[in-house]
Parts: C-alpha cells; sequence; structure tokens
C-alpha cells in the first residue's frame, strides 16, 4: 500500500464514521495537535469530528535526509472526535485492519502513555498503539487545552504514516517508500530534507530569529487583544515554530528554554480564552443538533 | 428450599488500565467490598480479584441473599415529657411513636441512669441483596483510588480509564446498576482479537473458563506462571536462560490477557554495548526480557511476551526483531561517538552544564567533589593510599557520562553512573575507579544496595552532602511530600553507607566543611551557613530515625539516644541497637535502672542549667551520699574504659551505670536531697548531675517511655 493509498483509505473510513475530511493547515506545526482543526476545536462545548494529514516540522529531528528513520518534516494522519465516542478504541483497530493488517496475524497492544505539551498547556491520557512492538499510532483522551479543561473531552488519534508505511511495504529506509506506484519518498522529499536539515542545523540566522520570536509574540499579544483570537494563534504558531529553530540551532540555554516555552505557553491560554469567548458570543454554532440530542 | 446464597461477580470492564495500576485498584475493591457487605449485614465466604489490562474482576461466595432483620431499640422524650399528669400521651410522645411508624401503645416506659424514659422497639425488615448491592457496589467504584484519573466523553465522572461494560451477576441474576452511562449485564468480552463478540456468563462461577475459551486469562497468578515458565521454556530452548527481572514480570503480566513468549534475535555486533544499555534498552521501551549464557554474559536474543495465542507468531517475531534494531542502532551510534572523546577529556566540558542554577557547572561541582572527598578520607582511619587516589580520580570522573550522548537520550539517562563506569574502564581507567563511579548513585531506592566498594562509598556520600550542603543553602528544603532534588534520598543514602562502612565520622564537620566548599552564593532564598548546617544537621538525624526505626529501635529509644551529644552518626546507631537489645533482654532490670537513673535527672536538671554545680567529694558528709559518691567513681572509671576502646564497649558502659542503681535507690530512700543547709544541698545535687552527665554519655533516661507511666 503506497502513502496515498493510505491516506485515501484512512480519509474514506473516517468519513464513513462520520468525520469531515479536512485539509492541513498552511503554517508551520511541529504535530498535528497544534493545527487550528486540533488544538482550537478542541475547547468549549461543540461537537467536532475531523480527520486531515498534517505535515509536521520537528527541526531538532533533521538528519540531512541520511538517517532512515527521522525527518525534520514529516507527516501525521490525525483524527478528532468530540465528545468521545464509546466506540472509539474499535474504530482506531478497524482502521488499522482497513490498512489490510489482520489484526489475528499481529500483536496489537495499547501501551500506556500519557501525553503532555508543556508550549499549548495541553495534556492527556492515553496509549501508544503498538503493532508487533512498534509504535503506529498516539491515542489520547484530552483532559486540558490551553489551560482549559475539554467539555465534553475529545479524543484524539495520530498516526504515523511513514512508520507504517515501511511496516506494509517491507522497507527500512524512507527512501524507499512507495509515495504512489509512480514515485518514492525519496524521489520527492530527499533533497528537500537535505536541503532544510542544513538550514535549521547549521545556516538559520539565530540573531534574526531571537528578534522575530519577540515580534511575534508582541504581534499575538496585540492581535488576540483586539479581539481576534484566529489570526492570533497564527503568531503563536510562529513563536513555537521560531523557538524550535533556535533549539535546533543549539541556541537556547537550558535556563532561558523554560522561559519561552512560557511564554509560547502563556500565549497559547491566551488565545484559547479569547476563542471560546468568541464562540460563546457566536452562540455556540455547532451546538445545534447535539443540544437536541441532549434533550431528548 | 431456596438457597440462601448466591455468589457475586463484578467486572469493569476499561480500555487498557495501566499495568501498575491494577494491583492497588483489585485490593481496594476487595477492602471496599468486603466493608461494604458488612455495613450491610451481608455474610458471605471467600473472596478473589482477578485483573488483565482490560478488566477489574472481583468475585465474593456464598453472599447472603436477604439481609437479617434488624432489631432496634429507639430512645425517645423522658417519660415525665411523653405523658401528662393523668399519664395521657402527650403531642410529644404521639409524634415519637409516630415518626417510628408506631402508636402511643406500643412505647414502653423504662428506668436508666439519667431517669424514666420513653422507648420504642422497631424492627427494620432486611432488605434482598440485589437492592442492596448496588449502592454498595457504586460506592466502592466511586471509592477506588488511583495515581491518575481522567474524564471522557460528556461524563463528569473520573476513572483510571474509560469503563467500557460492566458485568454484575448474583447467582444467575444480574444485578441492576448503572455507573458512567453504562447499564450493567451479564456480557463481558474476551481477547480483542481472538473472540468474537461479546461472552455470555450465566453465573459467576463460569467467568474463568468462559473468559479463557475466549483467549482470556483472567487470573493473574497464572498469567505470571505462563510467562515465567514460558520465557524459561523458550529461553532454554534457545540454549539460554532467561533474565526475569521481577518487577518486569509483574509490568508486562498487566499488558497481556493471554501471554505467548516468543524468541527474537539481535545483530550479536551489539553485544559490543555496555550489557546495562542493552538489558535497558530492551526491558526499557519495548518490555522485553535479556537472555544470557550459563556465565552470565548476555546473548544476542530477547524474550517478547505477545498478547495472544501463536498464530502468526512468526510475524510478530519479525516485527519486533525490526523495532529493536534501530534502538540498538542508536545505542551503537552513541558509544561510537562517546568512544571519540575519552573520559577524563569531558571534564573541562562540565563547565557547560548547569549543575544547578546559581550553584554552578558540574565542573564546579566536580571540583568540590574532589575537595570533599580527599578531606573525608583525611577522617576515615581505614581509608588507605591507594583507596584516597581511586576515589580521587573517580570524583574527578564522577560526572562527565552526564555529558554523553548515550545518557542524553532520556530512555538511558537511568544509566549515569553505571554507563560512566562502563566508559571509564574503556578508557582504561582502573578497575576500583570504574567501581566507584558506577556506585556513586547507590543506593536508589530503600531496596537497592549501598556501595560496596570504599571508593564507593567515599564518592558516594560526599556527592550526597555536597548535594544537600547545595541545596539547603539556597532554600531547597523538601516541603511535605514534594521532594523534588531527592534530598530525602541523599541523606537516607548517607546515613546507610556511614552505618554499613562502619565510619566515625563527625557529622558536624563534614557539613561544615560541605558548605565551606560552596561557591559564594548570590541567590534570592539563600539561607545563612550557620542555619543551613542546622538544619542539615536535622534533616539527616531525622533519617537515623527512619533507619534505627527499620532496625526495630522503639521509637522512644531512639530519641533517647539521639537527645544526647551525638556527632558520630555510627556511635548513635551502635548506641540505639545495644540498648534495644539490653531492653529486649531483660525489659524489668532496664527499667528498673532507668527509673532511678531519672529520679537522678528528674531532680537535678533544674539546678543544673540555672546554677554552677561544683561538687566537692570531700565535703560529703553522709554517709549514704559517701557511699553513691564511690559508687559514682568506680561506674566512671568503668565508663570511661567500655568507651575509649576502640570500638566503644555499650553493654560494659549499662552494667556499670547499673551497678550504681542500688546505691541511687538507697540514697533516694535515705537522705535529703534538698537539704535545709545550702551548701550540702547545692554538694549532693552536684553530684547528682554527675551521675546524670553519666548515664547522658548513653542515653537520655528522660525521654524512656515505661509502660504504666503514663
Amino acid at each position: 500500500m503506497t502513502i496515498q493509498q493510505i491516506f485515501a483509505t484512512l480519509d474514506g473510513f473516517w468519513a464513513d464514521h462520520g468525520c469531515l475530511i479536512g485539509e492541513a493547515y498552511d503554517m508551520e506545526v511541529g504535530a498535528g495537535t497544534m493545527a487550528p482543526d486540533t488544538f482550537l476545536r478542541s475547547l468549549g462545548p461543540e461537537p467536532w469530528n475531523v480527520a486531515y494529514v498534517q505535515p509536521c516540522r520537528r527541526p531538532a529531528d533533521s538528519r540531512y535526509g541520511e538517517n532512515p528513520n527521522r525527518l525534520g518534516r514529516y507527516f501525521q494522519y490525525q483524527v478528532i472526535m468530540k465528545p468521545s465516542p464509546q466506540e472509539f478504541q474499535d474504530l482506531a483497530v478497524e482502521s488499522i485492519e482497513a490498512l489490510g493488517i489482520d489484526a489475528r496475524e499481529h500483536d496489537i497492544r495499547f501501551v500506556e502513555d500519557d501525553w503532555e505539551s508543556p508550549t499549548l498547556g495541553a495534556s492527556g491520557v492515553g496509549w501508544e498503539m503498538w503493532l508487533d512492538g512498534m509504535e503506529i499510532c498516539q491515542y489520547t483522551y484530552f483532559q486540558q487545552v490551553g489551560g482549559l479543561q475539554c467539555r465534553p473531552v475529545a479524543v484524539e488519534l495520530t498516526y504515523g504514516p511513514e512508520r507504517i508505511a515501511m511496516y506494509l511495504q517491507g522497507v527500512e529506509d524512507y527512501r524507499d517508500l512507495s509515495w504512489s506506484d509512480a514515485i518514492s519518498y525519496g524521489e520527492m522529499r530527499f533533497e528537500e530534507e537535505r536541503q532544510h536539515s542544513h538550514y535549521n542545523l547549521e545556516i538559520a540566522d539565530t540573531d534574526m530569529l531571537a528578534k522575530v520570536f519577540e515580534m511575534f509574540e508582541a504581534e499575538a499579544k496585540r492581535v488576540a487583544n483586539a479581539g481576534f483570537p484566529l489570526p492570533a494563534y497564527d503568531y503563536v504558531l510562529k513563536c513555537s515554530h521560531t523557538f524550535n529553530l533556535l533549539d535546533a540551532r543549539g541556541a537556547i540555554s537550558v535556563s532561558e528554554r523554560t522561559g519561552m516555552i512560557e511564554r509560547v505557553r502563556n500565549l497559547a491560554a491566551m488565545v484559547a480564552r479569547a476563542y471560546v469567548a468568541r464562540r460563546e458570543e457566536l452562540g455556540f454554532p455547532l451546538l445545534g443538533e447535539a443540544s437536541d440530542d441532549d434533550n431528548k | 428450599m431456596a438457597e440462601s446464597t448466591a455468589d457475586l461477580l463484578f467486572e469493569i470492564g476499561v480500555e487498557e488500565i495501566p499495568a501498575p495500576a491494577v494491583l492497588p485498584a483489585l485490593s481496594q475493591l476487595e477492602n471496599l467490598l468486603t466493608e461494604g457487605l458488612a455495613a450491610a449485614r451481608l455474610t458471605h465466604g471467600e473472596i478473589s480479584t482477578w485483573g488483565t489490562p482490560r478488566r477489574l474482576a472481583i468475585m465474593v461466595g456464598g453472599v447472603q441473599l436477604r439481609q437479617e432483620d434488624l432489631e432496634e431499640e429507639i430512645k425517645g422524650p423522658p417519660a415525665a415529657a411523653a405523658f401528662d399528669d393523668e399519664g395521657k400521651p402527650t403531642k410529644a410522645a404521639e409524634g415519637f411513636a409516630a415518626g417510628k411508624g408506631l402508636t402511643v401503645d406500643d412505647l414502653e416506659v423504662r428506668e436508666t441512669e439519667k431517669g424514666s424514659y420513653v422507648f420504642a422497639q422497631v424492627t427494620q425488615q432486611g432488605q434482598e441483596a440485589i437492592e442492596v448491592l448496588p449502592e454498595i457496589l457504586d460506592n466502592a467504584v466511586s471509592s477506588l483510588n488511583f495515581p491518575k484519573t481522567m474524564r471522557w466523553g460528556s461524563l463528569e465522572f473520573r476513572f483510571a480509564r474509560p469503563i467500557r461494560w460492566l458485568l454484575v451477576l448474583l447467582g444467575s441474576n444480574v444485578v441492576p446498576m448503572e455507573v458512567a452511562d453504562l447499564q450493567s449485564d451479564r456480557l463481558t468480552w474476551g481477547h480483542r482479537f481472538l473472540s468474537d463478540g461479546p461472552v455470555e456468563i450465566a453465573e459467576p462461577s463460569e467467568y474463568l473458563s468462559k473468559l479463557e475459551d475466549a483467549y482470556v486469562i483472567a487470573d493473574h497468578r497464572r498469567r505470571q506462571e505462563m510467562i515465567e515458565e514460558g520465557a524459561a521454556k523458550v529461553a532454554e530452548e534457545a540454549g539460554g536462560r532467561a533474565r526475569l527481572d521481577e518487577d518486569l514480570v509483574e509490568e508486562v503480566n498487566f499488558m497481556v490477557e493471554y501471554p505467548t513468549p516468543l524468541v527474537g534475535h539481535f545483530d550479536s555486533r551489539y553485544l559490543q554495548l555496555p550489557d546495562d544499555v542493552i538489558v535497558t534498552v530492551m526491558s526499557g521501551h519495548q518490555r522485553y526480557f535479556a537472555v544470557e549464557n550459563s556465565d552470565g554474559s548476555l546473548m544476542p536474543l530477547f524474550i517478547a511476551i505477545r498478547n495472544g495465542d501463536d498464530h502468526g507468531l512468526e510475524t510478530v517475531r519479525e516485527g519486533n526483531e525490526r523495532v529493536i534494531e534501530p534502538r540498538l542502532a542508536d545505542a551503537e551510534f552513541y558509544l561510537t561517538e562517546d568512544m571519540r572523546t575519552p573520559l577524563e577529556d569531558r571534564i573541562e566540558d562540565l563547565q557547560r552544564v548547569t549543575y544547578i542554577e546559581g550553584l554552578g557547572s558540574l565542573y564546579d561541582k566536580t571540583e568540590r567533589l574532589v575537595e570533599l572527598v580527599n578531606w573525608l578520607c583525611g577522617q576515615i582511619a581505614a581509608v588507605e593510599d591507594q583507596h584516597q587516589t581511586a576515589a580521587t580520580r573517580a570524583a574527578e570522573l564522577a560526572k562527565c557520562d552526564l555529558n554523553t550522548n548515550m545518557i542524553g537520550d532520556t530512555k538511558l539517562a537511568k544509566l549515569q553512573g553505571r554507563v560512566g563506569a562502563e566508559y571509564a574502564r574503556r578508557s582504561g581507567e582502573p578497575e576500583e575507579v570504574a567501581l566507584a563511579i558506577g556506585e556513586q548513585y547507590r543506593p536508589q531506592s530503600a531496596a537497592d544496595t549501598p556501595p560496596v566498594t570504599r571508593p564507593g562509598r567515599i564518592v558516594a556520600v560526599c556527592d550526597r552532602i555536597d548535594h544537600l550542603a547545595a541545596c539547603f543553602r539556597i532554600g531547597l528544603r523538601p516541603t511535605g511530600s514534594a521532594d523534588p532534588h531527592a534530598l530525602r534520598r541523599a541523606a537516607q543514602g548517607i546515613v546507610r553507607i556511614i552505618i554499613e562502612a562502619g565510619w566515625h565520622v563527625d557529622l558536624p564537620e563534614l557539613i561544615d566543611f560541605a558548605l565551606d566548599n560552596l561557591p559564594e552564593v548570590e541567590h534570592e532564598d539563600a539561607v545563612p551557613p550557620e542555619k543551613v548546617a542546622e538544619q542539615i544537621h536535622e534533616f539527616v538525624l531525622a533519617r537515623l530515625d527512619t533507619e534505627m526505626e527499620r532496625c526495630g529501635v522503639s521509637y522512644d529509644l531512639t530519641r533517647a539516644v539521639l537527645n544526647t551529644e551525638c556527632p558520630d552518626l555510627l556511635d548513635a546507631y551502635h548506641r540505639a541497637i545495644a540498648l534495644r537489645d539490653i531492653r529486649q533482654r531483660d525489659p524489668e532490670a532496664f527499667e528498673t535502672v532507668v527509673i532511678a537513673a531519672e529520679r537522678t535527672a528528674n531532680i537535678c536538671r533544674q539546678a543544673k542549667a540555672e546554677e554552677d554545680l561544683a561538687l566537692a567529694p570531700d565535703a560529703l558528709v553522709d554517709d549514704h551520699a559517701v557511699a553513691l559518691y564511690e559508687a559514682y567513681e568506680a561506674a566512671r572509671e568503668a565508663v570511661s574504659d567500655a568507651l575509649a576502646a576502640e570500638e566503644a564497649d555499650y553493654e560494659a558502659t549499662w552494667n556499670a551505670l547499673a551497678g550504681m542503681c542500688d546505691t541511687i535507690d538507697t540514697f533516694f530512700d535515705e537522705v535529703m536531697v534538698m537539704a535545709e543547709d545550702e551548701a550540702v544541698r547545692a554538694n549532693r545535687l552536684a553530684l547528682l548531675a554527675e551521675i546524670d552527665d553519666l548515664f547522658l554519655r548513653l542515653l537520655d533516661v528522660q525521654e524512656i517511655v515505661i509502660e504504666g507511666e503514663g
């Protein structure tokens, strides 16, 4: 099964189970969780069911494209269901089976792994999903996001498509993965990995980055205070990515690190509150059907 | 005749609960049900609990199907208020009777100690168990304590993990109840992949066998046997022996419902990695068991416990082999990179690593450690030059592994010290230096053993006293149960090592040296050194207290010893142990001596504190006083001899003190200490004060609690 077939299969599966198929957010994020479709939509009382592919950037994981298992830019397939449905764990397993993995032939397990994101002020309770000892998914019930308690609780399932594809295709190096029948992952992305690795690890101008971090932070605050949490959140993402670049360049000392993480967290918390306030002002428009259900 | 009891089966089905949470939850469940049933007047038989990652189950045998009726006598108003002068019932009496569902005629008047009162006899009808159980079970579920709980869906209910089904049977009947929006039923679920659909349980006794048919071994004791025996067997077939780490067996046991061990291979070139690293890579993340040769060396094999039967076992094996490979490759990469720089060339690098904010770098810490080691070596009689050389070298290199790639990997970070030891060996350092580096963080817990080599013990004590001095100096004392810098463990380590090593070390001096050794501290929470010294001393003695308790020294005896001058931990410890034995051997004799010494202490302590008492032996006129003085002189000499020996003889000390006992008693019986003549009185008090001081070289008798005293 090629990478694009994996995406198409998962899209089909989750669409059949009531998820809208979203598209990736068009900014640098460190994980699918940071895209507004997860971070913001998991806040507040409105129901939300979505699945999407999100390219993610982790500058510190850059390896010039030479490490068979590690990439500075890679993909996550992200599913969010809120409120978390009773049968979600079964769906998670069925979705893996939909990829052609016969559960009886393998050892699929849920292994405790609670999740926490200090930069997002978010935490959840959950598992790694193992396939014959290999982590292929992260399965988390959000408890807190942006410093706010999640009510109702959203459940998140994050797949590592490269890992799953390497397993399905019996390949030891990401470069050998078939993206489609016509083209390999390496042909598509190796040069990009190489160049970005040089940038992330050597070339990036740390003075400039330190400066724009301050500017992005100020802009996020200004825009949020002006009553526009959505564009403000874009600047939170820019701060987070700038921080990651500085970190990858080794330009942040241990003590500075804690301080900067806290600054990003404060921004995220501010935007989260402003976002919920705005949704409330709008009357939580997506609540319509769900509240009818509750009144039955 | 209908049965009067039935078995109760209660199963909570969950999404995979964390392995360490299962056993504690089961034992709580057993306690909660035992209490709940007793409170509900329901007798029962034996209780069994079973746990897997997906279920917490409890079976209570022979639960009484109906509560006993409860006969109660309820006291009402005083008779005088219940009946008027004419003997007619008042409103009070009517109200009381009505409240109990009775009429006034049912009330009785009886005499009590407080006068005459009205009583009602009430029979509370026993309820059916099936009506009472839901509340008991519901209460048990919501009373379970977990280290961490969560919410899910739209519920406010909290549990360790989402609850997915509820099986509650009393005999063949479902006990109707609701928890977390789920209705109880007679359905359970078998293995997630090897069994189709729910499994119906007709009655509790068939629970285990029905589940086994559905590929779930619910009894965790049996699963553990299957894991241990199975792992041993597959290891043997592969020509080796399974290393069955107890904690790992328990963890794995609660990660599977149907265990099937399998052996996987890894490339034998990884065997050049340190053993600790290989084992940690396998056990830490993947929960594999190591396999060793008969000589204890590792084989290039691992044992994984598959959750399921042997269907597709080959695929599962290959998958697991593919997972461990890159992890070992990472470790190999770290090793190759790390070996480019010999350990000693890493010392300078430590300047770039902060130890604790405001207390310099690890380089500074290393320098302090070397100073401390040299000082401590000078304090300990048994330390020879070779030990000092090794300990100093180990101190220089102690922190160098913290800056390696290997320890930089969070999954391997707990190997600090052990990786340093291996790297020291590979950098050509002497074995005793390597051992000392490897032992510096031991004991890691109460169950862990302290270092055994002399240089290891020295480095370990110095590392900890520096840590205590540094943290206390900037106000980082543990508060309540929070101890983020592991200071209690550090102090406990010092106590255990010093006692085990048999070192006579002056603790206040050690603390002072460690504090002087610190850099200039500019910190907003800094505590002045004099105050810190006292705090640390107290803190360490509190751990000595714990150690004594562990050795069965009673609390009052510990206080009695610690309330005397005891700069030397080992001395205090030995005294306490000796006194424990003396007291155990003959509690009455012990008490007799304590009582005599207490009389002495009680009468002279105040004077001792207020005046300068100088004993003039020649001025003692009374025969009894003279006799006491002579007894004291003899005892003093004997005590001095006994304590002066290289290893103080506390038995002899005690015997010498006890020898004065009769004379003390006679003295108190025959002599008025508080004589009218001021000089006579002062001289008598001075004699008693000397005797008290002599006792204080062993213990403070005023701390001893004597049965029946109060």
